[in-house]
């Protein structure tokens, strides 16, 4: 059996039905050797019977699935059991077998039935046991060990079943964080050796972490099904859980993250406000706004800036300029644009240089214009005195209100749930 | 694991000595007294093995210890044996502690084959006679369980055991409706099989249970690395490639047939095989390989050894060994699950 360049599975129109409902509804994809795939999607969204079906433990209803080009469903116990590991949500191990009693199961296929383990069996699942961390506990009774080891345990008898292709259903399911995080690590561990897994995760962050791919199933059917930042987008999951969300790459830890919120009535159908901000001064007025439905735009930031990265998360349309460079007559323009469509302009507590020195310009187009002060403009002035100037003589006009974010903040929650509440009258 | 394979060997050996000890005890004791020396003389002149110190035998010591109590004691053991590692072998299928051959019919098809036989009078003309219809009882009730609960080439544990109950409901019922029209005479009769005993048993009862019982504890032990598996659920089992539905149901006809053949020659004896496989698990773990061994041996012992103490207590009236095995069982498993209980849990 050549394994070279094969697929590890290949799933082609699979349904499954469980009585009279249809529980799967014609799913298709491959998965090649190495993939650490990950199948995300909320409750009852079949994610179970999937894996179960794929293992050869339900009948299809329609479809084929293959196992390094062998259909599973005709492979013999043994030889599936070979090929596919799976280990399953909820395993009782009654009776207090011992931890190296539950491993050794895992070499059952490769045993004649009259066999007994021999020396190499103990061996390969002592070494298991190591690589799980769990050798110490092998004459412990598996019902006397903590949920974490417990997984373990029952990771290592997997993996001491030697197949190319694994299959967890939740194996993180009622975990510590740092045992979810271990078993996924495992996992990443053993698909470098060019082993494939398919995993259930509930927890899509750290999913999309650890996984080289992601799938997004719904209803019986996979929604989505790529990379984790292509699968986990704001759309997706709102499809999948109804869900609010922004999703974002966190630059703290390198990783997607997603920030949710309660979805409110007014969503979109507020006023339209346009921000100009930079330097992170307007992020939580930004989220505030959003999650409130107000309609947003903002300008010009710099590329990379807190406020950009607020704004991109929450797909707001924003003019963005290049980093430590003046503003462009393009980007002014589209910002004075914006500002003229905006039923209401909020100006933020920035500092001003040479490069966005335009930005407080930009302000007094604004028919309706809300500056946030928190420090005082002479502090946050470094154009020798230019900005201070501008910015003096913006304040005196009449379509102007100063006030600072805190104050800001608790009003837009004041008005929160009047309809047609305005945040300036 | 060193520390524990050996304290698995102790538990053997101190079985076997206790055994030996309680063989030679269940032979020597009783109304006629027969003293060790001469106890071993009769085996070994029956045996045919020559060159014994010639200890001086009365004809009467002779036909006590061979006629009477030698096939007494192997139809204890055989019993004892079977009904310790079918009870181990079910208590794994099912996936529960509480679990007997019992709860699959076994029992009440026994029971309702031996009042047929009672019914018909087949009794007077023959000493087979019962035992066979026991035994076509007992298979005949498994069989419809598992008819019954078995679908779509599956047997669900959960089915089973329901299933399992309203065969062994309905078989009752029948017993007692037969019953309800019997004299005395053949109450009594069926009385005395429903609370087994081990009295009057001859060579014949060995020889009609020893190769079922054998065999059926050979093959029981031979599967027992799958049973292993099996008891991690049917999933698990599934998962590394156990063709799940022949072991589940090969493993319930032979231990239903093993448990049969035994039963048909003593009657109907309860917790042995609740008390023994509890016991042994707690001693050397839930390893069937060495389980079902150690259960054979302990279940011979514990039936073996209520026999004797049943002797003994009020001469010279005898206690039958299913009296004894529950008044003794009873208590101890009622202490088992108290135990249990404050662990919190019984597995």
């Amino acid at each position: 059996m050549t394994r070279e360049n094969q697929d590890a599975l290949v799933v082609e129109g699979v349904s499954v039905n469980i009585g009279e409902r249809t529980i799967i509804h014609n799913c298709s994809f491959k998965v090649g050797q190495g993939e650490f795939v990950g199948i995300i999607g909320p409750n009852g969204a079949g994610k179970s019977t999937l894996l179960k079906s794929l293992r050869g433990m339900l009948p299809l209803a329609f479809g084929q699935v293959s196992v390094f080009g062998h259909p599973i469903h005709r492979l013999g116990d043994k030889n599936a059991a070979r090929l596919v590991a799976y280990m399953q949500q909820d395993v009782n191990v009654g009776f207090g077998f011992t931890a190296l009693e539950v491993v050794l199961a895992g070499r059952y296929p490769y045993l004649e039935w009259w066999q007994n383990e021999t020396a190499h069996d103990h061996h390969i699942a002592k070494e298991y046991m190591a690589f799980t961390g769990v050798e110490a506990l092998a004459d412990k009774p598996v019902n006397h060990v903590s949920g974490g080891e417990r997984q373990r345990i029952l990771l290592a008898k997997v993996l001491a079943q030697e197949t190319p292709l694994i299959f967890l259903d939740e194996p993180t399911a009622s975990l510590d964080l740092v045992y979810q995080e271990e078993i996924f690590r495992y996992c990443q561990a053993i698909c470098k050796e060019g082993k494939s897994v398919l995993i259930i995760a509930h927890d899509i962050k750290l999913a999309a972490k650890f996984c080289s791919r992601l799938i997004l199933m719904v209803e019986g059917q996979i929604v989505a099904d790529g990379v984790p930042r292509d699968v986990i987008t704001a759309d997706n999951l709102e499809k999948a859980y109804g869900l609010h969300s922004a999703v974002f790459l966190n630059k703290v830890t390198g990783n997607l993250d997603i920030h949710t919120y309660e979805a409110c009535a007014t969503a979109g159908k507020r006023r339209s406000i346009h921000i100009i901000g930079g330097g992170g001064s307007t992020g939580d007025m930004m989220r505030s706004l959003y999650e409130r439905g107000y309609r947003l735009t903002a300008g010009v930031l710099q590329a990379g800036d807190t406020d950009a990265d607020v704004a991109t998360a929450f797909g707001i349309d924003v003019v963005t300029g290049q980093a430590f460079s003046e503003i462009t007559d393009r980007q002014a323009q589209d910002n004075r644009h914006k500002i003229a469509c905006a039923d209401l302009v909020l100006l933020g507590n920035l500092c001003y240089g040479k490069q966005n020195l335009d930005n407080l310009q930009a302000a007094f187009s604004a028919s309706q214009l809300i500056v946030i002060e928190d420090t005082p403009i002479d502090e946050r002035d470094f154009t020798g005195g230019e900005a201070v100037k501008l910015y003096r003589e913006l304040v005196q006009r009449q379509q102007v209100t100063v006030m600072s974010s805190a104050q800001f903040l608790t009003k837009i929650e004041h008005y929160e749930g009047e309809k047609d509440a305005s945040i300036y009258s | 694991m060193e520390c524990r394979r050996k304290s698995k060997g102790l538990v053997f050996a101190i079985l076997g000595g206790l055994l030996a000890g309680i063989i030679l005890m269940s032979l020597g004791s009783g109304q006629v007294k027969v003293p060790l020396i001469q106890t071993l003389t009769v085996i070994g002149t029956q045996l045919g093995i020559t060159g014994l110190p010639g200890a001086a035998l009365t004809p009467e010591q002779t036909a006590v210890v061979w006629h009477i109590r030698l096939p007494r004691t192997l139809v204890g053991l055989l019993v004892g044996a079977a009904l310790g590692v079918s009870g181990a072998v079910m208590q794994g299928v099912f996936g529960n502690p509480l679990a007997d051959p019992g709860i699959i019919g076994v029992s009440a098809g026994a029971s309702l084959g031996a009042v047929i036989a009672i019914a018909l009078g087949l009794t007077a003309s023959g000493l087979y006679y019962m035992p066979l219809c026991a035994l076509i009882g007992a298979l005949l009730a498994v069989g419809l369980t598992v008819a019954l609960a078995m679908k779509d080439g599956k047997i669900p544990v959960m089915t089973l055991l329901l299933a399992g109950v309203a065969v062994s409901m309905l078989l009752g019922a029948i017993t007692s409706g037969i019953l309800t029209f019997m004299n005395e005479y053949r109450l009594r009769e069926f009385l005395f099989w429903m609370v087994g005993g081990l009295d009057f048993r001859r060579w014949e009862h060995v020889f009609l249970a020893a190769g079922p019982v054998t065999v059926g504890i050979i093959i029981l032990c031979l599967l027992a690395r799958h049973l292993n598996i099996l008891v991690l659920g049917e999933q698990e089992a599934r998962s590394v490639g156990v063709p799940v539905f022949v072991f589940r149901l090969l493993l319930l006809f032979v231990s239903a047939v093993t448990t049969a053949a035994a039963v048909c020659v003593s009657g109907s004896i309860g917790f042995v095989g609740l008390v023994v496989p509890h016991i042994m698990r707690l001693l050397i773990g839930p390893e069937h390989r060495v389980l079902l061994p150690a259960c054979a041996l302990a279940g011979g012992l514990f039936l073996v050894g209520c026999d004797t103490l049943g002797r003994l207590l009020i001469p010279p009236a005898e206690i039958r060994v299913g009296i004894m095995t529950a008044l003794t069982g009873a208590p101890y498993f009622l202490y088992l699950l108290r135990r249990a209980q404050k662990g919190g849990g019984l597995s």
